[in-house]
């Protein structure tokens, strides 16, 4: 089934480390949405290319069962903006029953007149931006929260939602290995059902890279994010979350369905500025400033050679439970058992096989790089 | 005026970065050679690679015309490489001259390759010219200059033209004394044939080419010709002369200076230094100061991908066809499979094929740590000459070792004797002498190894004198020596491409340093890696590479898996330059960090 992604690129300020499309003229936001409400009323099945290397099924591009509407920071819309989008994907699209919708949030823009109100919309899953319980590492980032609004927005959120989820970094400075536990600890408590905790990234021509010049040592090294990583899973996996790809948690049956699609290969269609696009076999682009977003949309498209196919494959699946299909890869000609690293990796138990699927052992996630590296095709 | 008079051959000389190829331009330009939007920076510097590295390697004789006082004149520049690698080559271009420029930095003043040169050029009988280069810097002191050419070089200077070759002032001047100051050749053009082979170089089309200086008699086309110390023998094709670029002529007579084709096939036909004559009617003694070009310099040579062997034996092949001097011979290394043993000049000789080979052929290559040739002389009575580390016998077998020496002068501001006095002890050099040679300059000789030499003596010598020392050496012959091979052990394997040979007395050192480096190096793995230095089965140095813990968890946000790919791609195109050793992956250039290693830290 396909999923939408929606992008909402403003925020009332840019976090330093982030590299990611977003804006502060929020005076935009009218003219963006009008053009969002547009790209999607255009949007046209027949019109795509086909690429004859894709070799899985095509469906039927309009039956959709998650929207995800993602920034940016998608609270800062008020309840009307947010409708309008929903109301012009449901026109075009055929919305499932039991569909996953959900919203990123970021804590200091929620109040409970938007969660009221995402929640008349059908809207069923609140993804926050909490990233950290300390206030001193909060401003480091540059968040616009403290943690104590944090806390009330999780709350907040949990009042009304079933399913919610918060985002957290790992790598920020003197982040402690106890404290934090004792923060995922706290949000669990509060009812929680699926977390996320990415590594802090140094992007290029971001302030934080700036700041990092100067101050070497002001994050803490590779050792010692690794030893808070593996803790967090250890402990979260105690806690009956399940850890379904690297960097994400979740409860029995609160994973995110929408970006499960992202890393098996199913099809989801991007709307709005910078926003990515993968329909059988071929990935789209959306430019990324907004005069040429609204002139053209389209920034690139590229048709997937079997190489890359087969790369993507194999790079998607062993970061997450979905694990690799070695019929699959067959049919695009990869061989994967004859690859030159596959008998050492399967004898240290780095790779595991499971009803014809091969999967990463988790204790590899953290290097998954490397090991996908040597079992791609000319690896 | 007779023809002869009326020829000039000379070549510039100078320490590096003195100014000698912006000269030879403006000389070019000046004489109308090229027109001025035909010249390219250091027009004689035709190597890409060359002039980047702001020096000469291949020589290139110009033919000028200039007017003086009514005559016609033919100036024949023969550019030499400014490099200590290649001194011989060097003396063999200034054989071929009557004169030769002198150039010193009217800021820097004489330096060890000035005087190297200089000396170079009073061995062949040279007139020397002095001239002063650079005087538009602030920082010039022409004058002193000049004081310093009389006291050190011993010749006069006070009327040395005191020029900027950069913005071009008082090239006139240098133009009219080469005219004035230097001989005419002596010569007999209806005497018996004899030229001198000053350099040579391949052409596609024409083979093997000789640049020559004739000294007696006439060449032309058709001629019979021999080489009178290999006893080849080859049928002129073309002779010319270079205006700059290559123009046949019809023939070429004594005192000029050109070059000449023969359908030679090979390059190794041709010996710099060597003397051509007549075949049926030839002279009965050669000219002297041939010498047999010998590399000093050694090392392994590989492809990060094995199968491109082949690909790497082309590529030394066709850089053979335009540098005799380059050696090479196939070997088999247990860590790095087929390859090849390579001979240099010296270590610039190396950097520039290793170069070469990598950017004109598009190889991906691995060199291993340079080294020298030595002789091993075993209890059996046996001696054996290697350069590569790894084919040393068993120490039990090896009577003992002699190594190559250099005989090195250093030249720098006294407050520096100290420091390069310590160096060179810690380099296990032999002190010889101390000459002041004025208040500011001192001259140091010592008789030093060429191995240590290799090991980052340059860079040592110049960082501990701010830059201020030059340095020039010669090779001095063999020394006895208490040498050890050093070998490198990967997670317990033997890695035969970065054994060494060391002193005795610095084998830990450089065990240790050598295993901090790869530590350094050698990225983590899935495995923790243990890196070991030992002589024979004693281990003396031990460093471990702990197992990778982590590579970028990068959010694939909003589905951007393009974002994901490049990392991977990025980490693709690192694993290419990775070498695998048992079951260790090693970056390419942890070959010749071996070089790297700096003592002081």
């Amino acid at each position: 089934m396909n999923g939408i992604y929606l992008h909402i690129p403003f925020c009332e300020r840019k976090c330093n480390y982030c590299a990611f499309s977003s804006f502060c003229n929020l005076s935009e936001k009218d003219r963006y949405i009008k053009h969002l409400i547009d790209e999607i009323d255009e949007f046209d099945s027949k019109k795509l290319q086909k690429n004859e290397n894709f070799i899985k099924k095509s469906e039927n591009l309009y039956k959709i069962d998650t929207i995800y509407i993602g920034g940016g920071t998608p609270s800062l819309l008020d309840g009307n903006d947010v409708e309008k989008l929903l109301q012009a994907v449901k026109n075009k699209f055929e919305l499932q029953k039991e569909s996953e919708i959900t919203i990123e949030c970021n804590p200091n823009s929620l109040t409970e007149e938007k969660v009221v109100g995402y929640k008349k919309l059908g809207i069923n899953r609140i993804s926050l931006g909490i990233q950290s319980l300390q206030d001193d590492q909060l401003k480091f980032i540059g968040r616009l929260h403290d943690s104590s609004q944090a806390l009330s927005s999780i709350e907040l959120a949990c009042r009304y939602f079933d399913n919610v989820s918060c985002d957290f970094l790992i790598g920020l400075p003197s982040q402690e290995c106890d404290k934090f536990i004792q923060d995922l600890e706290k949000i669990i408590s509060m009812g929680v059902k699926h977390i996320s905790t990415y590594m802090l990234q140094v992007e290029e021509g971001t302030p934080l890279e700036k700041i990092v010049k100067n101050k070497p040592f002001i994050l803490p090294d590779d050792d010692e994010c690794v030893e808070i990583y593996q803790k967090t899973t250890e402990f979260l996996q105690k806690n009956n979350f399940f850890q379904y790809e690297i960097s994400n948690f979740a409860k029995n049956g609160y994973e995110s369905r929408h970006n499960l699609k992202y890393w098996n290969g199913e099809n989801y269609i991007g709307f709005g500025l910078s926003a990515h696009s993968y329909i059988d076999g071929i990935r789209y682009a959306n430019a990324s400033d907004f005069d040429r977003y609204y002139k053209k949309r389209q920034q690139f498209k590229e048709v997937l050679t079997k190489e890359q196919l087969i790369e993507e494959h194999i790079m998607l699946g062993l970061r997450s439970k979905i694990g690799i299909d070695r019929n699959y890869l067959e049919k695009l000609g990869y061989f994967i058992e004859k690859n030159e690293n596959f008998d050492e990796f399967i004898e240290k138990k780095i790779i595991f096989i499971k009803d014809k699927r091969f999967y990463l052992n988790p204790k590899y996630y953290g290097v998954s790089n490397y090991i996908i590296v040597k079992l791609l095709q000319n690896g | 005026m007779e023809r002869i008079k009326k020829i000039r051959n000379f070549c510039i000389v100078a320490h590096i970065d003195h100014g000698k190829s912006t000269l030879a331009d403006r000389l070019i330009e000046k004489t109308g050679t090229l027109a001025k939007r035909d010249m390219q920076d250091q027009l004689l510097d035709s190597m890409e690679l060359e002039r980047e590295k702001g020096i000469t390697i291949k020589l290139t004789p110009t033919r000028m015309l200039y007017d003086f006082e009514g005559e016609r004149y033919e100036l024949n520049l023969i550019d030499t490489p400014g490099h200590v690698d290649f001194t011989y080559e060097v003396s063999r271009s200034l054989a071929a001259c009557e004169g030769a420029i002198l150039i010193v930095d009217a800021s820097q003043g004489v330096e060890a390759q000035t005087l190297a040169n200089a000396y170079l050029a009073i061995d062949n009988n040279l007139e020397i010219l002095p001239v002063i280069n650079k005087i538009d810097l602030p920082s010039a002191r022409p004058e002193e200059v000049k004081k310093e050419i009389e006291d050190v070089v011993g010749i006069p200077a006070e009327h040395a033209p005191c020029i900027s070759a950069k913005d071009g002032i008082n090239i006139d001047q240098v133009l009219e004394m080469i005219v004035k100051e230097f001989p005419s050749p002596k010569g007999d053009e209806n005497g018996k044939l004899k030229c001198l082979i000053f350099d040579s170089y391949y052409d596609n089309f024409k083979g093997a080419i000789c640049l020559i200086r004739v000294f007696d008699g006439k060449v032309k086309v058709g001629d019979k010709i021999k080489m009178m110390h290999t006893g080849k023998v080859f049928d002129v094709t073309e002779v010319g002369v270079f205006v700059p670029f290559s123009k046949p002529c019809e023939q070429l007579l004594a005192g000029d200076v050109g070059y000449l084709a023969g359908s030679i096939k090979n390059l190794s036909d041709i010996e710099v230094g060597d003397t051509i004559t007549n075949f049926s009617d030839p002279i009965d003694e050669a000219l002297p100061g041939y010498k047999k070009v010998q590399p000093v310099v050694f090392c392994g040579i590989f492809t990060v991908d094995g199968a491109k062997y082949g690909e790497l034996k082309d590529a030394l092949e066709k850089l053979k066809l335009n540098d005799a001097s380059l050696e090479f011979q196939p070997e088999v290394s247990q860590a790095l499979g087929y390859g090849f043993r390579c001979g240099f000049l010296g270590l610039l000789h190396l950097e520039i094929i290793t170069e070469r080979l990598e950017r004109e052929f598009n190889l991906d290559i691995i060199t291993t740590a340079p080294s020298v040739f030595y002789k091993v002389h075993k209890t059996n009575g046996e001696v054996i000459e290697l350069s590569n580390p790894s084919s040393l016998p068993a120490p039990t077998e090896i009577a003992f070792i002699e190594e190559p020496v250099v005989k090195a002068g250093i030249f720098a501001p006294p407050q520096y004797v100290g420091s390069i006095m310590e160096l060179c002890q810690e380099k296990r050099g032999i002190y010889k002498d101390l000459t002041y040679l004025d208040e500011n300059r001192v001259r140091v000789h010592y008789i030093l190894p060429l191995g240590e030499i290799i090991y980052d003596f340059f860079d040592s010598l110049k960082s501990r004198t701010k830059g201020y020392a030059s340095l020039d050496y010669e090779m001095a012959g063999y020394e006895r020596s208490d040498l050890v091979k050093v070998d490198i052990l990967l997670n317990g394997e033997k890695c035969d491409a970065l054994s060494i040979i060391v002193h005795k007395d610095k084998a830990y050192a450089r065990g240790r340093a050598l295993t901090e480096k790869l530590k350094k190096i050698i990225p983590r793995q899935l495995f923790e890696v243990p890196i070991q230095a030992a002589i024979g089965s004693k281990v003396i140095a031990r460093e471990t590479v702990s197992a990778m813990r982590k590579d970028v968890l990068a959010k694939c946000y909003g589905g951007d898996i393009t974002r994901k790919r490049k990392l991977l791609e990025k980490q693709k195109e690192g694993k290419k330059r990775m070498r695998k050793i048992g079951s260790v992956e090693i970056p390419s250039e942890a070959f010749m960090s071996i070089l790297k290693l700096d003592d002081d830290n």
